[in-house]
Parts: structure tokens; C-alpha cells; sequence
């Protein structure tokens, strides 16, 4: 793992696709600091640890609310949004602040990869290829302002 | 020549003009014609009629001498368009002539259309003499062409509610693809987080490196349906982003520094019905060059190809490891098994020669006639 580690917030409603991102986070290095599974929950969560990355899904317990939770988690410094989602098309032109969007099914390679990115620029890091199977937001494509949580 | 009046006058001043003869054979042409005419004298107040043949007065429904001396506005009825009458105003003001539809009325008041010629008559002089008007009854034609027109209209509105209709379903059908897609994209994952899972907690290493390489199986499906219903056209399933994606997922798990592979894949629109088997044939192939011809940190070589060939598919692993005959026995075989099962159900033949060392495995599959030519 390049960087030290993230912590990360997952939002997600499925609990074995949880249950694995979670494992593959600690695996991977980082920290998973919390699962929600409730638009309510995953914004009162973000308050509450202020996590570094935050991956959320589209389709959560209350609905199609992945959207609205990502719109909040970015606007929070610090907190950088990776979609991750079985309906991109459901992800508005702007990501709603979100700095990528990782489609489901994914392999455990692009999580890992998507993650130590995310570290990289996090830290100033040498600016490095965007991760494969990671769609990276217009923000962060470099053809609009800077994203604020993404210190080049 | 008609003369500045009327035919009757143009009769009465023959004989000074010196062409009577031929004035009355005009004059009796006009009344003998089956084409309603008609002739007003600007020069006199209200433009009057001075003139109206027997064939204007058998259309109008009047006697010759009801419409002398009046103007031609009594043809006008309720339904007259006003716009017809202010071009045919306009023309007479300008002293132009007009051609013009309108809609006239006889004297039992029934309406009919006159389709007009208005001609502006002007003497040696150059002054403005006569107007000269010819009628045509054209109601059938007219009520021919407002029926054609009603008809296309509904056919207009019925086409464009069955296009509506079409839309909606279309839309629903679209709504319905998508809402299952994503729940195929979402219980792949469901899946191989669940095999994750079992892997990861699993004590005994061939019990896990078994369940890591269903997953790896269930990869391969995954990748299949996160790239299907990329294309415009969705009963295509493009072969070569597949093994691009593959390719990643296949170097992460292995040395780069042992083991070299290059994937060299065409742009193929395959059926979408061949991708999920024809993507676990690639993945069981490659996978087990790169499992198996490489024991003992032996390092080589791994190519994948895959071209059109006409009517086929031609796909071909090869590698430079140890061969089939150097290779120890799998009594298990299951890789070996499933891609004789894939090759079958995709009608295809399979060639493994064994090159001593490295093994090529060959395979032709029929494409079918709905598949064509990548992007």
C-alpha cells in the first residue's frame, strides 16, 4: 500500500457485499470505520468519524438516496465520495460531487487500486495513471476546478 | 375588339369601328361559351356589371338583368373567406389581374366554390377599360380536396398516437432492461462477496485457493455483464473490451517479472448469447497457462489471440511452459473439463497441441449470422 491509511465510511444495503468491502479494506491496509445502510445514517456516520473516503452506493435500504448522500459526504472537507453502483446511468453529469464512480460487479483489484489513488493524491503524491475500472468525475478529469478534498 | 363598354355597346359603335362583324362574332362567342364570365366597368361607380354570359347566369342561379348595373360582392355569402375578398380588392385597386378561391353563393343561397380569373382590361390609350372575370365551379374538386386533407389529418393524429403508444412501451421495456441489469450486475456481486468471504475465512489452503478461483470464475461473468448493453446495438457483446479488461485482472495475480502475457484481441461484435460462455473460455484457458505451465518459479510466455475468420471465431493460448506430457497429473481436471463443456455448447472444435515444451490450445467457434464487425 502506498500512503498511509484511509479511513473509510462504507454505504452499502447488501450485508455480504459490506461484509467484503470490509475485509478487503482492512485487508488492503485501511480502516473501515463503519457500514451504513440508510441515507439518514450514512450523513449522521460521516458526522460523527469524518472518514477520508466514503463508498457509496446508488440503491440503498431507503431507496434510490446514494445520490443525496454523496451530494453531502463531498461537501464535508476532507471527504472524498467513490460511487459504487450497479446503475451509473442513476449518477447525474456532475457525479453530485463524488470523485469517480467504480461499477458494480467489481473485482477486489479495482477496489484496492481505487483506494491507494485516492491516498496518493491525498498526499501529494507523483501524479499517477487514474486506476483502472475507476470513471473519474469531470472535477478530477482535470477539465474543471480543482476538487477541494483532492490536494493536487 | 370588345370595346371600352360592354359587348352590347361594342355591337352598337360596329359600325364606326368599321369591324362590326367581327365584334359580334366575339361577342357571340362569349355567350355561347359553357365558361362563366362576367365584365365590370370601373370607369362607373361601384364597378358595376356590364356584362354576363348565359353560362354565369346558369351557375349563379340569377337572371341576366338581376345582375346588371350591380357589383359582383352579392356572390359573397356568410363563409366567404374575407381574405379572398381583400386579394381580389387589392388586385382591382392596383388594377392587377387574380386568380383566387372563393367561396360564393347562388341566389337559392346554396354556396359554391368559384375558382376566378380576374383580368384587368385596358384600351390603346392604356387606361384601365374593363375587368374581365371567369368563374369556375370547383366545389366537387374543392370538397374532394377538404376531405383528402381531413383524412390525412386524423391519419396524421392516429399515427402520431400510435407513435406515442410505441414510445411509452418502448420506454417501459427500456425501464424494465435496465431495472433488471442492475439486479443481475448486483447479485454477481452479491455472489462473489459471499465466495470472498468463505475464501477468506476458509483454514485449509486448497479450500481456499479453490473458492479464490471461483470467484475468479464469477470475475469473468461479472466483467461480461457490466459490458453487455454497453453498445448501441445490445444483442452485441464486443469481444475485445472484454479481454482488455481480462487482461488486467489476469496480470494483477501474476509476476510480471516471471510470467510475460500480451493479448492480442480484434474488434469482434460477438451475439450477446455466445459472451457469458465464450468469456469463461477465455478465463479457463488462460488461467490454467498461467497456473500450470509455469511450476517451480519456471519462467515464459502467455499470448492470447483472438480474430475473425469469415464465419468464426479463431481463439488461441499459447505458451512456452512445460507442455502437457511434463505436466503432473490433475485427476480433477475441472478446468480442463469446462472448456471441453464451452467449446460443445458453443458448436466450436477445440485443437490442444502439446509443443514440447509449451501447449497451444486452438479453438474455432461459429459466430452465427447476427454477429458483424467491432467498432
Amino acid at each position: 500500500m502506498s500512503g498511509p491509511a484511509l479511513r473509510v465510511l462504507i454505504v452499502e444495503d447488501e450485508a455480504f457485499i459490506a461484509l467484503e468491502l470490509e475485509c478487503l479494506i482492512e485487508e488492503a491496509g485501511h480502516v473501515a470505520v463503519g457500514v451504513a445502510t440508510r441515507s439518514q445514517e450514512a450523513v449522521a456516520l460521516a458526522r460523527d468519524l469524518s472518514p477520508d473516503v466514503a463508498l457509496v452506493d446508488v440503491h440503498l435500504a431507503d431507496g434510490p438516496t446514494g445520490i443525496g448522500v454523496a451530494q453531502d459526504l463531498s461537501a464535508r472537507p476532507g471527504t472524498t465520495v467513490l460511487f459504487t453502483t450497479a446503475n451509473a446511468k442513476r449518477v447525474p453529469p456532475d457525479f453530485a460531487g463524488a470523485a469517480g464512480i467504480i461499477a458494480k460487479p467489481y473485482s477486489e483489484r479495482v477496489i484496492r487500486a481505487a483506494l491507494a489513488y485516492v491516498a496518493w493524491r491525498r498526499h501529494g503524491g507523483a501524479s499517477t495513471e487514474p486506476p483502472d475500472g475507476v470513471v473519474l468525475s469531470p472535477a478530477i478529469r482535470g477539465d474543471a476546478a480543482p476538487d477541494p478534498d483532492l490536494p493536487d | 375588339m370588345i370595346g371600352l363598354d360592354a359587348p352590347r355597346q361594342a355591337e352598337a359603335s360596329a359600325a364606326q369601328a368599321g369591324d362590326a362583324a367581327h365584334g359580334a362574332r366575339f361577342a357571340d362567342a362569349f355567350r355561347a361559351s359553357e365558361t362563366p364570365m362576367v365584365m365590370t366597368d370601373p370607369g362607373r361607380a361601384d364597378n358595376p356589371i356590364v356584362f354576363a354570359n348565359p353560362a354565369f347566369c346558369r351557375v349563379t342561379g340569377y337572371e341576366e338583368h338581376e345582375v346588371m348595373g350591380r357589383n359582383c360582392r352579392f356572390l359573397q355569402g356568410p363563409d366567404t373567406d374575407p381574405a379572398a375578398v381583400a386579394r381580389v380588392r387589392q388586385a382591382v385597386a392596383q388594377g392587377e389581374p387574380v386568380q383566387v378561391d372563393i367561396l360564393n353563393y347562388r341566389k337559392d343561397g346554396r354556396p359554391f366554390w368559384n375558382a376566378m380569373t380576374l383580368t384587368p382590361v385596358r384600351d390603346e390609350r392604356g387606361t384601365l377599360s374593363t375587368y374581365f372575370a371567369l368563374l369556375s365551379d370547383v366545389t366537387g374538386t374543392r370538397q374532394a380536396e377538404l376531405a383528402l386533407m381531413r383524412e390525412k389529418e386524423v391519419l396524421a393524429r392516429d399515427i402520431e398516437a400510435r407513435n406515442r403508444a410505441l414510445q411509452a412501451a418502448l420506454d417501459q421495456q427500456t425501464a424494465l432492461l435496465h431495472e433488471v441489469d442492475h439486479r443481475v450486475k448486483n447479485n454477481l456481486q452479491v455472489i462473489s462477496s459471499l465466495v470472498l468471504l468463505k475464501a477468506r475465512r476458509a483454514q485449509d489452503a486448497a479450500c481456499r485457493e479453490v473458492l479464490r478461483s471461483m470467484a475468479d470464475r464469477i470475475g469473468a461473468l461479472a466483467t461480461v455483464h457490466r459490458l453487455l448493453y454497453t453498445l448501441d446495438d445490445v444483442s452485441r457483446f464486443e469481444l475485445r473490451d472484454f479481454a482488455a479488461d481480462f487482461a488486467i485482472e489476469l496480470e494483477a495475480g501474476i509476476d510480471p517479472e516471471r510470467i510475460a502475457l500480451t493479448v492480442d484481441v480484434e474488434a469482434v461484435a460477438v451475439p450477446a448469447s455466445m459472451a457469458a460462455p465464450l468469456a469463461l473460455l477465455m478465463h479457463e484457458l488462460a488461467t490454467n497457462a498461467v497456473r500450470h505451465a509455469f511450476p517451480d518459479g519456471r519462467r515464459g510466455r502467455v499470448a492470447l489471440t483472438a480474430r475473425r475468420e469469415g464465419e468464426h471465431l479463431v481463439l488461441e493460448v499459447w505458451d512456452d511452459g512445460i507442455g502437457l506430457s511434463d505436466a503432473p497429473a490433475n485427476p480433477e481436471a475441472f478446468g480442463r473439463d469446462l472448456v471441453g463443456m464451452l467449446v460443445r455448447q458453443l458448436r466450436g472444435s477445440l485443437v490442444v497441441e502439446d509443443l514440447g515444451p509449451g501447449t497451444r490450445a486452438h479453438v474455432v467457434l461459429p459466430l452465427g449470422p447476427d454477429s458483424g464487425p467491432g467498432r
